[in-house]
C-alpha cells in the first residue's frame, strides 16, 4: 500500500481552494467552469497526479462537495474545467458562482483511460447529452497529440439541439479534417435549421458503422443510452474489452471511505470511474 | 381456544379464501420474550403467528409500506388498541383506505391478551370512548410531573443530557406509523431545515421537530420509545404534547377514520390564546 | 507465575496512570444508556456489564466531528483544521469483540489514502481489555472465528480470575508497553485459577455463508427480500455496530462561515446512495440491507482479508424489529447447505 495524501495534504478531507476564471453557458442549466489553484503546491500536486478520466470533488463551503469529472485532458494541466447540471444544492451554488470567486477542490481521484494503450489505434467516441465532458477529456487528449491515433470518429446525441454541450468546439471538430463528427438529436429534439442526424444514439451509430478493426470504443452516457448502444456495439463487431465507459455514484469522500459508491465490490471512486464494458458487465447489474 | 389459536385460524381463513392477501402478525422471536412482525402470505403459514403479551410493536406502520395497498387488495394485522387509533388517523390522513384493513384486534392486559371485537376499523368507537377517558399510566404521568413541576433551566437541563445521548439512527422515526413522509423534513437540504449533524443542538432540533409533527397524532404506543437504542423517554414528550391537544381541543387521537386533523384543520370558535 | 492485577487496586491503577498523563476512560452506566466515559476512580467503572449499549467506536469515529471552521472572504478562503485534541488514553474495560472492530477498520482507514481523524486517536489510545466470562443471547464472537478472549485490536488483555478477585494481565503490544510499565509494581505474582471464558455457541457457519455471498447468482435471490421484509430503514444496526464506519460530510454556517463536519451515516438510510438526478442504485430496503451483508462478508473481507464483523451482536441485540445479521446469516446457513 501506498501512502497518498491529498494533494501532499496531511488531512485527506481538506481541499484546495481554487478561483473561477471563466464561466460558460453550454445548454439550459449546464455550465462550465473553468478554475485555476491558488497555492502554486496545490497546482505542482494536481500537475503530477492528473490523468484523463480522474475525477474531482468540487465544492463551496457552506454548501457541501459534489463529485464530477475533470473535463479538461491531461494535455492541459494550466487549470481545471468541470461542466456541469445544476440540479442539487452544491451545483445550484456553483452555478450560481461568478468569475472571481473562490470554490474549493479536492482531487484528483480515481483511475484513468490507458491512453498510451490507444497509440496507432482508431478511436471511436460515442457520448449522449452531459455525458460529453467525460468523453471530450479524452478526446483532447488524443487530439492534443493527434498523430499518434489512426481515424478518429465522434458520436455525439442529445435530446435537443439545445441540450448539445460544448457547441463551440463541435463547430471546431466539424470543421476539422481528420475528424469524423456525427451529430443526432432525439426526433422532435431538432430545430428548423438543424442539418445533422435525427434519431437514437445506437440507431445513428449503427448507420456510421464504424469498423471494429484496431479501434478502441469510449462511451459515455446514461445509463439507458449505455446499455442499447453496447447491444449496437456489439452488432458492429466490437469486443467488450475495446469498449470503454465511466461509471459515477454518490459520493462524499472521494477515497473509498465513506461507503456509498460501490457498485457489488467495486468502488468507483478507487478502481473506477474508468471501466472497460467487459468488466462493468462482470458487476451485479441491479446495483448500477 | 385461546385468542392466538382464534387468529391463526382466522388468519387461516381470510388467507385461503383470498379475502386478504397477507396477514401482518407477530411471530416468534431471537429470545423467547421477543416477538417481531411476521408476514404471512399462506394458510399454512398462519401456525407462526403469535399472540401474547409480549406483542408490543404496533405494526400499523407497515400498512404504508409504498405500494402494498395499491392493488386495492384487503391485508389483514394485528393490532392492539393504539394500532386501531393508528389506522385511524392514518385513514383520516388519506394514507390508506381503511376498508382494506381486516383488523384481528387484542387488549393487552398485564400478563394476557383478550379479543376486541370488530374486524373494521369503525368497529370500535366504545372501546376508544372508553380509552378517552381512561386516565394514563401513574408511572409514566409521575414523571410527567415530575418534569413539569421544574424550573425551565432543570428541564432544559433534564432534556439536554436526554438528548445529548442521541445518535440520529431515526429508529423512532422510521417505527412511527405517523412518520410516512416519502421525504422526512430533516432529509431536505434545499433549504436545510434542520441540521443533520447528531450534536446536541442538532439532536434537540430534531426531537423536537418531531414533537410538533406528531401533536394531536400519535396514539402512544410507545413504539419509538422501545425502538430508542440509547433509551431517550420520547414517549413522555409525546404524552405531553397529547395532554396538550387533549386540553385545547378535547382532541384524542385516532378516534374514527372521519376525525378532523388538529393541525391542518380550522374552526372559527378555536381558542386563539396564542394570538396577542 | 502469572501477574494479576486485584481488583482493590485499581484505583491505584489510575492513579499512576493519570499521572503518566493518560485519560482512562471506561464502561459505565449513565442516564440509562452504557458507554464508555473518562472516569476519575474505579468505583465509576461498571465492569458487571456484559457488553454497553454503545461501543468504543465513538471514541475513534465521534458521531459528528468537526473537520474544518471556514472564513469565506473575497479574496481567500480561510480553513482551520480541527483535529483530535492528542491526549494519551486508556480504554480500560473493553470487550475483545469492540476491540477487534477497531483493528478491523484500521485497513479501510488506511487504504490508499490515510484518515488522520481515526489514525491519531487510534495511535494515541492503548486497549485494555478485559476477556468475557459471561455472554448473552445475541453474542457470536465464536461465529466469527474470534472468541471472547481474541486479542486482536488489543494492547492489554485482562483475564478474570476466579472468584472475581481481580485479572491476569498479558501485554499484547508495544503500545500498551508504557501503560504496563506504569501499573507493573501493582501486579502480585499468583497461580490463581483464571475463570472459564464465556461459553458462546456457534450461532452459523461462516464459510458456508461467505461461499454462498460470493455466488453471483445469489445477489439476485429473492432471499433478499424475504429476509429484510420487517426492516424498517432506521440505522440503529449501523451506528450501533463497531465496525460500520460510513459517514457524511455536513457544512454547518452560512455564506460566509462554519464548520463542515464528519457525520455517521448508514447504508441503511435510502438518501445514502441516491444521486440528485433521482436515480438511486439501493433504492430498495431489501437492496440495502443485502449491501450490509455483503459489505461485511464478501466485499470487505476480499479486500482486506477480514470481516467487518466482530461478533458483538449489537445489531440484534438492539433492533426495533428483532432482526440482525445473525438471523441473516443463520438463514443462509440453512438455504446454502
Amino acid at each position: 500500500m501506498t501512502e497518498k495524501t491529498n494533494n501532499g495534504r496531511q488531512n485527506i478531507y481538506k481541499p484546495a481552494i481554487m478561483k473561477i476564471v471563466d464561466k460558460r453557458d453550454e445548454a439550459p442549466g449546464v455550465k462550465t467552469l473553468r478554475l485555476e489553484f491558488l497555492d502554486p503546491l496545490d497546482h505542482e500536486m494536481f500537475r503530477l497526479h492528473y490523468r484523463t478520466g480522474m475525477f474531482g470533488l468540487y465544492g463551496i463551503f457552506g454548501e457541501g462537495e459534489s463529485t464530477f469529472c475533470v473535463a479538461s485532458p491531461e494535455t492541459r494541466k494550466e487549470y481545471i474545467e468541470c461542466t456541469f447540471r445544476q440540479s442539487g444544492r452544491v451545483t445550484s451554488s456553483l452555478a450560481n458562482s461568478e468569475i472571481g470567486d473562490l470554490v474549493t477542490y479536492r482531487g484528483p481521484y480515481g483511475n484513468r483511460f490507458p491512453i498510451e494503450e490507444f497509440y496507432g489505434k482508431n478511436l471511436l467516441f460515442i457520448a449522449g447529452g452531459i455525458a460529453l465532458p467525460p468523453t471530450r477529456s479524452v478526446i483532447w487528449s488524443c487530439l492534443d497529440q493527434r498523430e499518434k491515433f489512426g481515424k478518429v470518429t465522434i458520436v455525439y446525441g442529445a435530446r435537443t439541439v439545445a441540450d448539445l454541450v460544448y457547441k463551440h468546439e463541435l463547430e471546431e471538430w466539424q470543421n476539422r479534417s481528420d475528424i469524423d463528427l456525427v451529430l443526432t438529436v432525439d426526433p422532435g429534439g431538432e430545430s428548423p435549421d438543424w442539418q445533422h442526424h435525427v434519431g437514437f444514439v445506437p440507431t445513428v451509430l449503427e448507420e456510421a458503422a464504424p469498423s471494429p478493426d484496431n479501434c478502441i470504443a469510449v462511451l459515455c452516457g446514461p445509463p439507458i443510452m449505455i446499455k442499447f448502444t453496447l447491444i449496437s456495439l456489439r452488432k458492429l463487431g466490437f469486443q467488450e474489452e475495446n469498449v470503454y465507459t465511466t461509471l459515477e455514484n454518490r459520493m462524499k469522500c472521494g477515497v473509498g471511505k465513506c461507503g456509498r459508491c460501490n457498485v457489488g465490490s467495486v468502488y468507483i471512486c478507487k478502481e473506477g470511474p474508468v471501466f472497460t464494458a467487459a468488466e462493468v458487465s462482470k458487476m451485479p447489474q441491479s446495483d448500477l | 381456544m385461546s385468542i392466538q389459536e382464534q387468529y391463526r385460524k382466522k388468519a387461516a381463513e381470510l388467507l385461503s379464501s383470498g379475502e386478504v392477501k397477507l396477514v401482518i402478525g407477530y411471530g416468534a422471536g431471537t429470545t423467547p420474550d421477543r416477538r417481531r412482525p411476521l408476514f404471512v402470505r399462506s394458510a399454512d403459514e398462519t401456525s407462526k403467528l403469535h399472540l401474547d403479551a409480549a406483542c408490543e410493536a404496533n405494526l400499523s406502520g407497515y400498512l404504508v409500506t409504498e405500494g402494498l395497498l395499491a392493488d386495492r387488495k384487503k391485508v389483514g394485522i394485528f393490532l392492539g388498541p393504539e394500532g386501531i387509533r393508528s389506522v385511524n388517523i392514518l385513514a383520516s390522513e388519506s394514507q390508506l383506505d381503511p376498508d382494506q384493513i381486516v383488523i384481528m384486534g387484542f387488549n393487552r392486559e398485564a400478563e394476557s391478551v383478550s379479543a376486541l371485537e370488530g374486524s373494521n376499523v369503525r368497529d370500535f368507537p366504545a372501546m376508544l370512548a372508553a380509552l378517552k377517558e381512561q386516565a394514563p399510566g401513574a408511572g409514566e404521568q409521575a414523571l410527567v410531573e415530575r418534569i413539569e413541576n421544574m424550573t425551565p433551566e432543570e428541564r432544559f437541563t433534564f432534556w439536554q443530557a436526554e438528548f445529548e445521548k442521541c445518535i440520529k439512527c431515526y429508529a423512532c422515526r422510521q417505527v412511527c406509523p405517523m412518520c410516512y413522509c416519502r421525504r422526512c423534513i430533516v432529509d431536505n437540504n434545499q433549504p436545510q431545515w434542520v441540521q443533520t449533524s447528531s450534536h446536541t443542538l442538532g439532536n434537540f432540533e430534531w426531537n423536537l421537530v418531531r414533537a410538533f409533527h406528531l401533536s394531536g397524532r400519535c396514539v402512544e404506543c410507545g413504539g419509538c420509545d422501545r425502538a430508542c437504542p440509547v433509551n431517550i423517554p420520547l414517549r413522555l414528550i409525546n404524552r405531553r404534547m397529547a395532554m396538550e391537544v387533549l386540553d385545547a381541543y378535547d382532541h384524542f387521537s385516532g378516534m374514527s377514520p372521519d376525525q378532523e386533523t388538529v393541525l391542518a384543520s380550522f374552526k372559527k370558535d378555536d381558542p386563539e390564546t396564542f394570538i396577542l | 507465575m502469572i501477574q494479576i492485577l486485584l481488583r482493590d487496586k485499581l484505583d491505584d491503577c489510575i492513579t499512576r496512570w493519570h499521572a503518566a498523563g493518560y485519560d482512562v476512560i471506561g464502561p459505565q452506566k449513565n442516564n440509562n444508556v452504557t458507554r464508555f466515559a473518562p472516569v476519575e476512580k474505579a468505583s465509576e467503572l461498571d465492569l458487571e456489564i456484559i457488553l454497553t449499549d454503545r461501543t468504543v467506536k465513538e471514541l475513534f469515529f465521534p458521531q459528528t466531528e468537526p473537520m474544518f471552521r471556514y472564513r469565506i472572504g473575497k479574496q481567500a478562503i480561510d480553513t482551520e483544521e480541527y483535529l483530535p485534541p492528542g491526549r494519551k488514553r486508556i480504554i480500560f474495560g473493553s470487550r475483545p469483540c469492540d476491540a477487534s472492530a477497531m483493528a478491523i477498520d484500521d485497513p479501510l482507514f488506511g487504504w490508499d489514502f490515510k484518515d488522520t481523524y481515526w489514525f491519531q486517536r487510534r495511535n494515541e489510545t492503548v486497549m485494555v481489555t478485559i476477556a468475557c466470562t459471561e455472554s448473552d443471547d445475541f453474542c457470536m464472537c465464536t461465529s466469527l472465528k474470534l472468541a471472547p478472549d481474541s486479542p486482536l485490536g488489543s494492547d492489554i488483555m485482562l483475564r478474570p480470575v476466579a472468584g472475581g478477585k481481580g485479572w491476569h494481565v498479558e501485554l499484547l503490544s508495544e503500545r500498551g508497553r508504557e501503560a504496563f510499565d506504569r501499573i507493573e509494581a501493582l501486579l502480585d505474582d499468583s497461580a490463581a485459577e483464571k475463570e472459564p471464558i464465556a461459553n458462546v455457541p456457534k450461532r452459523f457457519d461462516l464459510d458456508v455463508c461467505r461461499e454462498w455471498l460470493a455466488d453471483p447468482e445469489n445477489f439476485e435471490s429473492h432471499f433478499w427480500k424475504e429476509i429484510s421484509i420487517r426492516c424498517i430503514g432506521c440505522g440503529t444496526c449501523t451506528f450501533l455496530c463497531p465496525t460500520c464506519h460510513c459517514f457524511d460530510f455536513q457544512d454547518e454556517g452560512d455564506t460566509y462561515s462554519g464548520i463542515r463536519r464528519k457525520n455517521w451515516d448508514s447504508c441503511s438510510f435510502a438518501l445514502f446512495t441516491m444521486h440528485t438526478s433521482g436515480h438511486n442504485p439501493r433504492s430498495t430496503q431489501s437492496s440495502r440491507w443485502r449491501q450490509r451483508i455483503m459489505h461485511k462478508f464478501n466485499y470487505f473481507p476480499g479486500k482486506f482479508s477480514m470481516n467487518s464483523c466482530s461478533g458483538c451482536g449489537r445489531c440484534s441485540r438492539q433492533c426495533p424489529v428483532d432482526m440482525g445479521i445473525t438471523e441473516t446469516l443463520q438463514e443462509i446457513t440453512k438455504t446454502a447447505k
